[in-house]
């Protein structure tokens, strides 16, 4: 065991280390804030379901429970899921895994070592936003203290199932495949059974719940609420255990908690004796899957952007090639095709003849929201693609910064690679949806050109701000949407939206409702219109200007 | 071709650089040598205008960094130490994107990539994404990028590390026919061996301040040092000034 402490401490003096480092903190504080904002929404959103389910007679116990039973169902799958991805990294793919592995140390210890760092990483995140709903349950059904203690008995050995399960899925998965493509192809399947959830949700048309024709179907619902899950699942373990506690059988909980430690327990010993068969010949497997030849001759990209000056057409053209080489950015692709289908698809299902509001109106308020939405829509593209475009660069930013080319022009360069693509994606998003909704001309041509006008800015504010928080030392530089800039820049980019949102929606109300009654506008409604497009305008171009000066100028200072 | 003046860099009240003065001809090959950490890389990353200096200027061919960094930099052909370089482009792709950066015309490019791959036996595998190349394979097409626009000037950061023997004898030949043509080559280097077989001038840096610079037979003088070679002379002066 001293020999995987030794493994473990380089870590743990990182960490000390970074909470000497005098710079940080702000950005500690501000994480801090946001976090505790998160954790204080979970609690209050669980509490008041909860309360509310003890205010509905006969059945409000068994929805408490069923709820705390598909918490822990949830818990476990995204327990599993990150699993699998953090112990591939720590695994077979970080940097410092050649020197560790030339260390004198068996590998079972490192396999030990890097599962236990593994299984600390994937979990805290998990545990710390799932705790208030567990208090919530606590306060509600005015729990003793055991109830709390009970909480850690039952999420701990949970977390180490977890991951035990997710290091043998992966060691046993690496010998057949390469380490780098496991991890796409585990992305990719995750997206998908979040996708197919999804659709299975959406075909079941909760809206008809609230129509008393379908009672039946509600009391079918019900009874299948009562059925147990099944005794096999380490969720149930660990919710037979909270149940006991809560109402206060000790015994009982402690039997069910014993019962998930000793499955945890096993499991974990299982994990260390197959990681002494396969865990070097995967890792060695994936030191030799990095040899991948690959024969490329690509003349289509330099033909079709051969308009562009040399600088700009070397830059969009590494830029998409690299994209499509990296298997990583494929599950991102996908995530993002799901996240338009199922926006798509929800206009496309909206029960608006049903509606007591009359319906003209009703799809022109939807078509106004719907710009916002389509905005928000193309921030969270954003954060994932253009923010990380400078971070992305990685290591070889030497060539730009040695190159005979400015970081002012490389940004703008960034800028207009990935602003024409996301321009295209959003303008067909407002369209489409648009033309779901049957909206007016006047929306229509309104939703196309702001859009137009939002676009830019919220491009220009991700690889702004992506280059003043740049991380060219990340393993996967998309993560960098986690930091603090990626934080400010979701922050930014939602408030120029609800700004312009807020500055459209009264004169377009006015003119809407002048239109709907057949009223011309006054000189002062005019005069207020204008105002307002004309702000908005200027907003835009500089929510284009603005974030890009901010991020050349912190990028420079940070390369000094 | 190449002036450092009162070239200076701190790091706090790290001295990295100090009032370092230098002036390199057109044509000449000059070796710039010091111990680990005495500053050799952060002058190399000042003169590729990688780093912004504290104070001092860096000229290059008559244009000063700091003012008009852009065309300072198309006169210069920057090889760091480590290749890194964009892994999922192929080697020819990397190529074909440092020509566009640098305004190399289409069909002069062509001719110019297959001249420097063959010299560096890259051409076979020229097609093969970066990431299966070799460490020395990657030195090999980062010194191919940064000969592919001619440069006026080559600043170097130790050029043989992941070389092997062929790869540093086309290298050492290459310089010594790039400066025959005029071009200004600017070494750093831990090989000592090499600094003196090809270099025409030397300069040893030690702990931010450039101690001595010249040929090999004034660095002799310099250190009160007779019938030597440079690594006695650089053990001698490197000494003297660390224990000053």
């Amino acid at each position: 065991m001293r020999q995987v402490i030794f493994l473990l401490k380089p870590r743990l003096w990182s960490f000390k280390n970074r909470g000497h480092a005098k710079k940080g903190g702000i950005r500690l504080f501000v994480f801090g804030v946001i976090g505790l904002f998160f954790w204080t929404g979970i609690f209050a959103v669980s509490y008041r379901v909860l309360v509310y389910f003890q205010q509905v007679e006969g059945i409000g116990d068994i929805l408490a429970y069923k709820l705390l039973s598909m918490v822990l169902v949830t818990f476990f799958s995204l327990l599993i899921f990150s699993s699998i991805l953090t112990s591939l990294s720590k695994l077979y793919l970080s940097r410092d895994l050649s020197l560790v592995h030339s260390l004198p140390v068996p590998r079972e210890k490192i396999f030990l070592a890097r599962w236990i760092e593994s299984t600390l990483d994937s979990s805290w995140m998990v545990i710390v936003y799932t705790i208030p709903v567990f208090i919530s349950y606590a306060i509600v059904y005015e729990s003793g203290l055991f109830f709390y203690a009970n909480i850690a008995l039952a999420l701990f050995p949970l977390c180490v199932t977890a991951s035990a399960l997710s290091a043998l899925v992966v060691l046993t998965t690496v010998i057949i495949l390469p380490a780098r493509r496991i991890r796409s192809i585990f992305v990719f399947l995750g997206f998908a059974v979040f996708i197919i959830l999804y659709v299975a949700f959406r075909l079941l048309r909760p809206e008809r719940l609230v129509n008393p024709e379908d009672c039946s179907s509600v009391l079918v619902y019900l009874r299948s609420l009562n059925t147990p899950a099944s005794p096999l699942l380490p969720s149930t373990w660990a919710f037979d255990s909270l149940k006991a506690a809560l109402s206060g059988d000790v015994r009982n909980a402690l039997f069910h908690a014993a019962l998930s430690c000793s499955g945890a327990v096993s499991l974990a010993f299982v994990a260390v004796w197959a990681a002494k068969t396969f865990y070097f010949r995967g890792f060695s497997k994936t030191q030799a899957a990095l040899a991948r030849p690959f024969q490329a001759q690509s003349r289509g990209l330099n033909i079709f952007f051969s308009f562009l000056p040399g600088p700009a057409r070397a830059f969009a053209i590494k830029e998409i090639k690299t994209f499509w080489r990296d298997q990583t950015q494929w599950s991102q692709i996908f995530l993002v095709g799901a996240l338009i289908v199922i926006y798509i698809y929800n206009f496309s299902v909206l029960p608006l003849e049903k509606s007591p509001i009359q319906t003209v109106y009703l799809q022109n308020l939807l078509s106004f929201l719907n710009m916002a939405l389509t905005a928000f829509v193309l921030t969270a593209v954003t954060a994932r693609f253009a923010f990380p475009a400078v971070s992305i660069e990685g290591n070889p930013f030497w060539i730009v910064r040695s190159g005979p080319i400015s970081i002012r022009a490389f940004l703008w360069i960034k800028l207009f690679i990935y602003l024409v693509p996301l321009l295209i994606l959003s303008e067909i998003l407002i369209v489409a949806t648009n033309l779901l909704l049957h909206v007016t001309p006047l929306m229509m041509y309104l939703s196309v050109i702001t859009v137009f006008l939002l676009t830019p800015g919220v491009v220009a504010m991700g690889i702004g701000l992506g280059a003043a928080y740049p991380d060219f030392t990340s393993e996967n530089p998309a993560q960098s949407v986690t930091s603090f800039g990626g934080l400010m820049f979701m922050i930014l980019s939602a408030t120029y939206i609800g700004t312009i949102t807020i500055l459209e929606a009264g004169p377009v109300y006015t003119v809407f409702m002048a239109g709907l009654r057949g009223h011309g506008l006054s000189y002062l409604q005019w005069a207020w219109v204008v105002g307002s497009f004309s702000v908005a305008f200027l907003l835009s171009i500089l929510a284009i200007v603005l974030p890009m000066r901010f991020g050349r100028k912190r990028l420079l200072v940070s390369l000094i | 071709m190449i002036q450092l003046k009162n070239l200076s860099k701190h790091y706090g009240d790290i001295k990295a650089v100090n009032r370092l003065n230098l002036s390199v001809s057109p044509g000449e090959i000059f070796g710039f040598i010091g111990p680990n950490g005495a500053g050799k890389t952060t002058t190399i990353r000042m003169m590729g205008g990688l780093l912004a200096p504290t104070e001092g200027s860096v000229i290059i061919c008559g244009i000063d960094m700091a003012r008009r960094p852009e065309r300072a930099k198309k006169k210069i052909g920057l090889i760091p130490d480590q290749p890194f370089l964009y892994e999922k482009l192929t080697g020819m792709e990397f190529l074909q994107f440092t020509a566009d950066l640098y305004g190399i015309k289409r069909d002069a490019f062509m001719e110019k990539a297959e001249k420097l791959l063959n010299m560096f036996s890259l051409f076979g595998r020229a097609h093969e994404l970066i990431e299966a190349y070799s460490h020395g394979m990657k030195q090999r097409l980062v010194i191919s990028a940064a000969l592919l626009h001619d440069p006026s000037v080559v600043i170097v950061d130790e050029p043989m590390v992941g070389l092997d023997p062929r790869g540093i004898k086309i290298v050492e030949d290459l310089f010594r026919t790039l400066a025959a043509r005029g071009t200004t080559i600017f070494m750093s280097t831990h090989a000592l061996k090499l600094a003196e077989d090809v270099c025409d001038r030397i300069g040893i840096i030690n702990k931010g301040f450039l101690i001595a610079t010249g040929t090999l037979t004034d660095l002799k003088h310099a250190a009160n040092m007779g019938e030597v070679d440079l690594e006695q002379v650089f053990f001698q002066l490197t000494e003297e000034e660390s224990a000053s």
